[in-house]
């Protein structure tokens, strides 16, 4: 069964418990060696998802002219959500892979296996939402959804360590009916809620996201595609333009070698 | 309403720099080079040798130094020999037909035991039918793959660019022949029939970088607007297709219109790899 994250960003309160329970957890080291510079953005200076950043808590200040608020989640407002590599069933950084160090597990959530990644970098532009990136040690990290502790029945860090239970880890169709279940009820407060991360996105996301506003607005793409979309065309047009270089070329040479005979003649 | 920005949550850039680019420019070079001279044994004449040979002399060398650019890029070198062979299962292969940087890695491996063959021993293979398209294969695959690669990302402007694998492959051909055009005597016969050849190619190459462009709408701006369009319209487009199809109207030397497509071809790489990846990498990263 697989296994995965709904992350319901409308109890995220944004204290990143989750980025440093990560970070302890997996012995992520400080990105540039601690000297990051403030952003500007927000309480967000981590800015994205990169080699030592498995999770990242992305702040979004929706704030209107009057500044007011009115009831949950409507008028001014704060969107935090808690970015991750999200386990895609059809995983555009597995997919590319050349060396195969990128596979999925029995608990079909996708792994880097750092002893195979020779840090080619095709899973980096692969990847629709900028999850994978190149460590300092040359080879390619993101979430591993903690497989060292799935092996031991435990659960994720950064689930364990979630204390308003935004980040909620167990079977992704146990944790399906939990968001459905969540939808239902912020539509009944006048909440335009959905789930990000169903089948039509990928195959479907094994770590997914309650929303409420449009993808974009949380830097998710709305209508992801695996790398692989366009590929077949790619080579299809590269065959034509083939043929066409080919027969332009044939005839350059044939023509070159008929005007040489012709020449010849002449001076015969 | 006032809003934060919430971070980057497109794909990243994956880094590629000179190594990259230099090895896109030399492997079209390398593919555009083995095409003309199977082309050549097909159809040309005796006195055409002379740039057979030159081609064969240069195919080999060059994807060496196509080979070695690649290991150089990656973050782990030592592990190359993971893009062919399953690392905890050897000698089982790594095989992904769908996957264009592993296909790639099988197209370079051809390709580099066709150019071995011709270099070492040209004499046993020249003229055989089959040889010949196994040189087409290898060489317009290594030509044009590099392109799809590009085109097989997760990037917004790589991704739309479903002609960049032809870009590449005819663009490979037209530097081809001015490389050939600048290493064969003014005198050689095949002047003429490479002059020909590479007009028509580059004919092909503007009408494929056009039609891409307009598909791309405001996306390719990224390649033809600030700074990189500097570049883009004086290197790619004045320098690389313009002065080279003004050769035929005009008295430019053939030799110096070789030398401006030569100069275009690695400029378009440079654009087309740097462009969508600056500033996040800097223009001077390996």
């Amino acid at each position: 069964m697989a296994k995965g994250f709904y992350t319901d960003t409308t109890v995220c309160i944004g204290c990143k418990a989750c980025q440093v329970a990560c970070h302890q957890w997996n012995e992520l080291p400080a990105a540039d060696g601690g000297r990051t510079e403030l952003s500007g953005d927000s309480y967000d200076n981590t800015q994205t998802l990169s080699a030592v950043n498995w999770r990242h808590v992305k702040f979004i200040e929706q704030i209107t002219e009057d500044r007011a608020s009115d009831g949950f989640l409507q008028g001014s407002r704060w969107l935090m959500m808690s970015d991750v590599c999200k386990h895609c069933v059809r995983a555009g950084c597995l997919e590319v892979c050349p060396t195969g160090a990128i596979i999925r597990t029995e608990f079909d959530t996708v792994f880097i296996q750092q002893d195979v990644c020779n840090g080619c970098r095709a899973c980096i532009s692969a990847c629709p939402f900028g999850v994978v990136d190149i460590g300092h040690d040359g080879k390619a990290h993101k979430c591993t959804l903690c497989y060292d502790r799935l092996q031991q029945g435990r659960e994720p860090a950064c689930a364990q360590a979630c204390p308003t239970e935004s980040i909620r880890f167990g079977e992704v169709t146990d944790l399906m009916q939990l968001a459905e279940q969540r939808v239902a009820q912020l539509k009944a407060e006048n909440v335009d809620a959905y789930v990000y991360g169903k089948e039509e996105i990928l195959g479907g996301l094994n770590s997914f996201y309650l929303l409420v506003d449009k993808p974009e607005v949380y830097g998710l793409p709305s209508k992801p595609e695996l790398p692989s979309h366009n590929v077949d065309t790619a080579f299809e047009l590269s065959g034509v333009a083939a043929a066409a270089v080919a027969v332009t070329g044939l005839v350059a040479f044939r023509k070159g070698r008929m005007d040489e005979m012709a020449r010849a003649e002449g001076n015969d | 309403m006032w809003t934060t920005n919430p971070g980057s949550g497109v794909a990243l850039p994956p880094h590629w720099g000179w190594y990259v680019i230099l090895y896109f420019f030399l492997g079209g070079l390398a593919g555009g080079l083995m095409v003309i001279a199977g082309g050549l044994e097909l159809v040309g004449d005796e006195r055409d040798t002379d740039a057979i040979r030159i081609a064969h002399r240069l195919t080999f060398p060059l994807i060496i130094a196509c080979a070695f650019l690649l290991i150089i890029d990656l973050g782990t070198p030592i592990r190359f020999w993971h893009m062919v062979f399953k690392s905890e299962r050897f000698p089982e292969l790594v095989i992904k037909p769908w996957s264009p940087i592993s296909l790639g890695s099988w197209i370079l491996t051809l390709y580099g035991g066709v150019a071995f063959v011709n270099y070492f021993f040209a004499d046993r293979v020249r003229g055989r039918r089959a040889w010949m398209i196994l040189e087409g294969l290898a060489g317009f695959g290594l030509a044009g793959y590099t392109g799809v690669l590009v085109a097989g990302t997760s990037n917004a402007v790589w991704h739309n660019a479903r002609l960049m694998g032809a870009l590449f492959l005819l663009s490979g051909v037209s530097t081809a022949y001015a490389l050939l055009m600048l290493l064969l005597p003014a005198t050689s016969s095949t002047q003429r029939k490479l002059n020909d050849g590479d007009f028509w190619a580059v004919v092909l190459e503007a009408l494929v970088l056009l039609i891409m462009l307009i598909g791309l709408g405001s996306l390719g701006r990224v390649f033809w607007s600030g700074w990189f369009g500097v570049v883009f319209w004086l290197g790619v487009v004045g320098l690389g297709l313009l002065a080279p199809l003004a050769r035929h109207f005009t008295a430019l030397n053939p030799r110096r219109a070789a030398m401006c497509v030569l100069a275009g071809g690695l400029l378009l790489r440079f654009v087309i790899v740097m462009s969508p990846q600056f500033p996040r990498v800097a223009l001077w990263h390996l």
